[in-house]
C-alpha cells in the first residue's frame, strides 16, 4: 500500500488545468501559495491480497473505478497461465508501467506489466523481502528483514534495467516500508526506534534519525518533509502491554533530527500511514478506527474520521480522496470497504485472502 | 445363570464360570475371533485356565459406527504410520502435509481437535494443540485400531466430537498360551526410505507380552512439479527428512482366578524436517517430537462385578526450529487416572460407573516462563440393557469438570434392533443420539499473546441412524454392508482470528454437519486356499458454519474448507497358496481452501498395490517377501494446499516370521 509509491509515475498521468478536479483535492488555498503538482486522474485499484503463510496462494485484485467492481478477483494467476503469485504478497509499488511486488515469504520480488500484468521479471534469492521504494527508473529499493533475531536487516538495491541485486546496505532491525524524497532514502527500523537515512545518488548511509519505538510507516509530504509513524513498544508480561506509546514523527530533509509526536493511548499501535493526493493530509489507523491529520496541524487528532473496525491496510485514492480500508480474517475471502473523504461510508467488495494494502493507478 | 449359581454356592468352581462369564460378556467378539482362529481360540476354552474377561467400552457405544482395523489389516504397515493405513484403507480424509509430515484426521466434517485420540483408554491428543498428528503414531505401537465416527464424549470424553479413534496395544482375547513368537522386517523403498522392525512376544496362561521396536526414516527428495512464471517446472523437494522411532512394551499378567494387572510402555521419537510449501522460502525448519507414555492398570472381574483402575502418564515434547525465529521448546507432562465399578446387574443389563481425573502440567515457550498447569475432572454413567435378545440399548452419561467455564452434562443414547434374521439375510437397525464436548486447549487458553482463558468448552448435539445387512449366502461368501445417515451441530467452535496485533481464538460460531456413509465388504473363500476380501465405502460429508457471532467475518452455509464433500476408499485382498495380492484405490473429493468456498484443491484418485508371497523355511520359520507401489497412476495431487506428494513411489519389504 503506497500511492506515494504510484505518484513517481504521475506525469504521464497528469492533467493539466482541471479546475473541477482541483477542488475536490483537500489542500488549504490560503496556506498553499505554491498549487504544487497538477491533479491525478486513477482508474483502476490493485488489492494486494497477501495470502495465507506457506499456501502460495497471494494475488492481486483488479477494482475498476469506472464499473465500482472487481473486475479480477486473482490478476497475477489469470494473467499468467495459472502460475501462483507466490507466498505473502507484502507490498506493490509502480515506477512507470510496471509494478513490483514484494513476494515476502517466497524471498522475491515480482515485476509485473501494470497493462497486461505480466510477469516480466523476478528479482529472486532476497532475505525475507517487505516494501519496495524506487528512486529512478533505473534504480529501485528492497527493504529485506533477514532474520527476526533483532540483529540488523538490509536494504538491497536494484538495478530496474536488469533486475538484479547491485548492492546491499545494511540498516536496522526489521526494516519495514521506505522512502525516497529528494534525493534521500528513508528505512523504517521496525525493530528499533530509527529512520536510516540513504543518499541516492552514492547509496550510502547519511546517519540514523531517532524517531519513536517501532516505525513502521513513512511518507513525504508536498513541502519534501518526511513523516513516520510508530507503532510503540510492545512487551508481553505476559498480556500484551504496549509500554511505549505509538508517535508520528517529522524530518527536516538534511536534518538527523526528528520531531515525534505521542499518540495518547498506550492501547493501541498506530499504523499504515497514508497521504492524499496533494500530499498535505496524512491518515493512519488506529484504536480501531482511521484518524486524519494536515501536515500543518499541531497535534495529533483525539477522535477518528472512521469508526468501525480495524484496518489491515488502508488507502486513500490520490484523484479524489476516497478511503479504502481492508478487512482481512483470512479463513475467507477478505473485504474492502471505500468511504468518502468525510468518512461517510461509500460500498464494500469482496476481494482475495488478507487484503493488506492498495495501489492506485 | 447356573454357573453363577454354581459359583455363588461356593468358590470351588471358578474355571468354569469364568469361562462362562467370558462367553456372554464378549459373545461377539469371541465368536469372530473363533471364525478367524479357530484353532488357538478353541484351545484357550478347553485349558484349565483362568479368563479375566472384562466388558469392552464399546459394549455401551450401542447404535454407533464401528470401523476396527485389527492386527490382519496392519500387516502391510506394519512399519508405516497411523497415517498410511487410514489414507489407504478407509474413506477417512487426512490432511496431509508430505510424507512423513504432519496429518490431521476431519471426522465427519469436523476438524482434527474434534476426535479423541486413545490408547488403552486414555486421550493420547496433545493437550496444548488438543489434536494428534497421525504420522507421529507408528503402527508398531498398537495391535487394533478402531473408529467410531460421530459424537461419544459421554463413552470417551474430551474431544469426541466428531469422532474416536482407539489404539490398543492389551492382550486380545486370542493372546493367551502362544508361546514366544517373533518377527523382523526390513523395507527399502523410493526416496531413500528404510524401515526396520522387530517384534517379538511371548504368553502362556499366566503372562503375556509384546516387545516391538520400530525405525523408519526417509529422505524425501522427491520430484515435483511447480508452476512458476507460466511455465510447468520440475522441482526436487528439499528439507522433507525424517526418522522415527518407536518401542512398545505390553504386559498383562493374570493375578489368580480373576485379576489382572496390565502395563504398558509405548516411546516415540520423531526428528522431521518441515517440508516448505511449494515456492516458498526453505527456513530449513526442523521438528522433534517424542512422546513417552507409560500406563498401569488393574482389574478385578466376578460375577456380578467388575472393578478396574488405571493410571498413566505421558510425556509430550514438541520442539520445532527454523532459520528465522530459532528454537521453541514446549514440554507437556500429564497425568491421569481413571477408575470405575461395572456391575453386571444381570445376564442382559450391565452398569459402569466411573471418573477420570487429569492434571495438565505444561513447559511451553509460548506460555511465559512460568509452567501452567490445569487440571480436568468428569464422572460418566454407562447403562447397556437388552430388553430382548434382538434389542440391544444404552444409555450414557458424563458430567466434566474444567477450569473455568462447564460444559453441559453429556449423555449419549443408543438402540440396536436385529430386525431381521432369517435364512441367509439378517439385517439390523441402529440409531444414536449424543451429546459432546471438547475442552478449550492449553494454546488456546495460555498462548500468549492471544491465549484466551475465558473461552467456553465446544458442545455439539449429533445423531446418526443407519442398518447393517448381512448376506451369508454361503458358509464361504458373506457381504455385510452398512448404511448410516449422520447430523450434528457444533456450537462455540472456537477459531483463532486476527486482532490489531496478534490472533486469538474465540467462540465464533456455530457448525453443522450431516452427511451419508455406506460401506460394504464382502469375503469370500470358496475353498482350497484362495481368500478373497473386498471393501469398498463412500462418505458424504457437507459441513457449514450455520451462524455466528459479530466477530465471525466467514459466510454462512457454504461447505467448510479442507473437507470433502465426497471420498471413498475401496480395497482388495487376496491369498492364494502363500501368495498375496493387495489393491486400494481412494478418491479424494474438492475442498476448498478457504471459507468463502472460492478457491479448491482439486479431487484425486489414488491407486496403490502390493504383491508378496510367504514361504515357508523350517519349522515355525516363514518368509515374506513383500512388494508394494503407491500413487501408481503417477498423480499430481495435494493433499493440503501448496505441499508436494510424490509421484509413483515402491517399497520392498523382507519380514522373517517365527511360529
Amino acid at each position: 500500500m503506497k500511492p506515494f509509491s504510484a505518484f513517481a509515475s504521475l506525469p504521464a498521468r497528469l492533467l493539466l488545468g482541471s479546475a473541477a478536479t482541483l477542488s475536490l483535492l483537500a489542500c488549504d488555498p490560503e496556506n498553499d501559495p505554491n498549487p504544487g503538482p497538477a491533479p491525478i486522474i486513477t482508474n483502476s485499484v490493485f488489492v494486494v491480497n497477501e495470502g495465507n503463510f506457506t499456501r502460495s496462494n497471494a494475488d492481486i485484485s483488479l477494482f475498476s473505478k469506472a464499473s465500482s467492481s472487481v473486475t479480477n478477483l486473482a490478476l497475477f494467476a489469470s494473467s499468467n497461465k495459472g502460475a501462483p503469485l507466490g507466498d505473502v504478497a507484502q507490498s506493490m509499488a509502480v515506477r512507470d508501467s510496471l509494478g513490483y511486488i514484494v513476494v515476502n515469504n517466497s524471498n522475491k520480488v515480482e515485476v509485473v506489466s501494470l497493462a497486461k500484468f505480466k510477469s516480466k521479471a523476478t528479482i529472486s534469492n532476497l532475505k525475507m523481502p517487505r516494501y519496495f521504494a524506487s528512486a529512478s527508473s533505473d534504480k529501485g529499493y528492497v527493504t529485506e528483514t533477514v532474520t527476526y533475531s533483532g540483529a540488523n536487516g538490509q536494504v538491497s538495491v536494484i538495478d530496474l534495467k536488469t533486475n538484479k541485486v547491485t548492492k546491499t546496505i545494511e540498516v536496522g532491525s526489521q526494516p519495514e516500508q521506505l522512502a525516497v524524497v529528494g534525493s534521500r532514502l528513508y528505512v523504517t527500523n521496525n525493530g528499533g526506534n530509527t529512520v536510516t537515512v540513504i543518499n541516492t545518488s552514492t547509496d550510502q548511509v547519511e546517519g540514523t534519525i531517532p524517531v519513536g519505538d517501532g516505525p513502521n510507516s513513512v511518507v513525504g509530504d508536498r513541502n519534501g518533509r518526511v513523516w513516520v509513524l510508530s507503532s510503540g513498544k510492545v512487551v508481553y508480561n505476559p498480556n500484551p502491554t504496549l509500554v511505549t506509546k505509538g508517535s508520528l514523527s517529522m524530518i527536516i530533509p538534511g536534518q538527523l533530527t526528528a520531531t515525534t509526536r505521542e499518540t495518547a493511548s498506550n492501547q493501541s499501535s498506530p499504523g499504515n500511514l497514508t497521504i492524499n493526493g496533494s500530499r498535505d493530509q496524512l491518515y493512519y489507523t488506529y484504536l480501531g478506527g482511521v484518524y486524519t491529520v494536515s501536515i500543518t496541524e499541531a497535534t495529533l487528532p483525539t477522535t477518528p474520521l472512521i469508526r468501525q473496525g480495524t484496518f489491515r491496510g488502508l488507502g486513500v485514492d490520490p484523484q479524489d480522496g476516497t478511503i479504502y480500508g481492508s478487512r482481512a480474517p483470512f479463513t475467507a475471502a477478505g473485504k474492502v470497504i471505500r468511504y468518502r473523504p468525510t468518512g461517510a461510508p461509500i460500498d464494500s467488495f469482496a476481494v482475495g485472502i488478507g487484503p493488506n494494502g492498495f495501489v492506485f493507478y | 445363570m447356573v454357573l453363577q449359581t454354581r459359583f455363588l454356592t461356593g468358590p470351588a468352581g471358578p474355571l468354569v464360570w469364568l469361562t462362562a462369564a467370558l462367553l456372554t460378556a464378549t459373545a461377539q467378539p469371541a465368536a469372530a475371533q473363533m471364525g478367524t482362529n479357530s484353532p488357538d481360540t478353541a484351545r484357550v476354552l478347553q485349558l484349565p485356565a483362568v479368563r479375566v474377561a472384562g466388558i469392552r467400552a464399546t459394549r455401551f457405544a450401542v447404535g454407533s459406527r464401528q470401523l476396527t482395523l485389527d492386527s490382519l489389516a496392519l500387516d502391510k504397515y506394519r512399519t508405516g504410520t497411523l497415517a498410511d493405513v487410514l489414507s489407504a484403507r478407509t474413506a477417512l480424509y487426512l490432511k496431509n502435509y508430505g510424507p512423513g509430515q504432519l496429518s490431521s484426521i476431519a471426522l465427519r466434517g469436523t476438524s482434527a481437535r474434534h476426535t479423541a485420540v486413545l490408547w488403552n483408554g486414555f486421550n493420547i491428543n496433545l493437550p496444548s494443540l488438543g489434536e494428534a498428528d497421525f504420522s507421529l503414531l507408528p503402527v508398531s505401537g498398537t495391535t487394533q485400531i478402531e473408529i467410531q465416527p460421530g459424537p461419544a464424549g459421554a463413552t470417551y470424553g474430551n474431544g469426541a466430537v466428531g469422532g474416536t479413534v482407539r489404539l490398543s496395544s492389551a492382550a486380545a482375547a486370542d493372546t493367551w498360551g502362544r508361546g514366544w513368537q517373533g518377527a523382523a522386517q526390513a523395507d527399502y523403498g523410493s526416496f531413500g526410505l528404510g524401515a526396520s522392525l522387530l517384534m517379538a512376544s511371548f504368553s502362556n496362561q499366566v503372562l503375556a507380552l509384546r516387545t516391538s521396536l520400530s525405525y523408519r526414516r526417509a529422505d524425501n527428495d522427491f520430484p515435483y512439479y511447480a508452476s512458476e512464471g507460466g511455465q510447468r517446472v520440475s522441482r526436487r523437494q528439499e528439507n522433507a527428512a525424517f526418522r522415527q522411532i518407536s518401542f512398545s512394551q505390553d504386559a498383562t499378567v493374570r493375578l489368580g482366578a480373576a485379576s489382572e494387572l496390565t502395563a504398558a510402555v509405548w516411546l516415540t521419537d520423531a526428528d522431521r524436517q518441515i517440508q516448505p510449501g511449494i515456492g516458498t522460502n526453505n527456513t530449513h525448519a526442523q521438528e522433534r517430537d517424542q512422546s513417552r507414555r507409560l500406563t498401569a492398570g488393574y482389574r478385578h472381574v466376578s460375577t456380578r462385578h467388575e472393578w478396574a483402575a488405571r493410571a498413566a502418564w505421558f510425556e509430550d515434547v514438541l520442539n520445532y526450529r527454523d532459520n528465522l525465529n530459532g528454537l521453541s521448546e514446549s514440554s507437556v507432562r500429564t497425568t491421569q487416572a481413571q477408575a470405575e465399578h461395572t456391575w453386571r446387574l444381570a445376564s442382559n443389563a450391565s452398569a459402569r460407573l466411573g471418573a477420570e481425573t487429569q492434571h495438565f502440567a505444561a513447559w511451553v515457550d509460548g506460555y511465559g516462563a512460568a509452567p501452567r498447569t490445569e487440571n480436568r475432572y468428569s464422572a460418566f454413567l454407562l447403562l447397556r440393557y437388552d430388553p430382548r435378545p434382538r434389542l440391544q440399548l444404552s444409555l450414557n452419561l458424563r458430567q466434566a469438570v474444567l477450569p473455568g467455564r462447564q460444559p453441559p452434562l453429556t449423555p449419549t443414547a443408543g438402540a440396536e434392533w436385529l430386525a431381521l434374521a432369517g435364512g441367509s439375510h439378517a439385517l439390523s437397525l441402529k440409531a444414536n443420539a449424543s451429546r459432546s464436548y471438547r475442552a478449550p486447549t492449553l494454546n488456546e487458553r495460555y498462548w500468549r499473546p492471544g491465549g484466551n482463558p475465558n473461552l467456553l468448552p465446544e458442545e455439539s448435539f449429533g445423531y446418526e441412524g443407519g442398518l447393517v445387512h448381512t448376506l451369508t449366502a454361503t458358509p464361504r461368501l458373506r457381504l455385510k454392508t452398512e448404511l448410516t445417515a449422520h447430523q450434528q451441530l457444533v456450537d462455540n467452535w472456537v477459531q483463532w482470528t486476527p486482532g490489531e496485533r496478534y490472533w486469538s481464538p474465540r467462540n465464533l460460531r456455530q457448525v453443522q454437519a450431516r452427511g451419508l456413509e455406506a460401506s460394504t465388504e464382502l469375503r469370500w473363500t470358496p475353498g482350497g486356499t484362495y481368500q478373497l476380501t473386498a471393501r469398498g465405502s463412500y462418505a458424504l460429508t457437507q459441513t457449514e458454519k450455520t451462524q455466528g457471532t459479530a466477530a465471525d467475518s466467514d459466510p454462512v452455509g457454504r461447505q467448510l474448507p479442507f473437507v470433502p464433500l465426497h471420498s471413498a476408499a475401496f480395497s482388495t485382498d487376496q491369498a492364494w497358496r502363500g501368495w498375496q495380492l493387495g489393491t486400494t484405490l481412494t478418491y479424494t473429493g474438492y475442498r476448498y481452501t478457504d471459507a468463502s468456498a472460492t478457491a479448491f484443491l482439486p479431487g484425486y484418485l489414488l491407486l496403490n498395490a502390493s504383491v508378496g508371497r510367504t514361504l515357508a523355511v523350517g519349522p515355525g520359520w516363514r518368509l515374506l517377501v513383500l512388494a508394494q507401489g503407491y500413487n501408481l497412476t503417477n498423480q499430481d495431487y495435494q493433499s493440503y494446499q501448496n505441499r508436494a506428494l510424490p509421484g509413483r513411489n515402491g517399497s520392498l519389504s523382507l519380514r522373517v516370521l517365527w511360529r
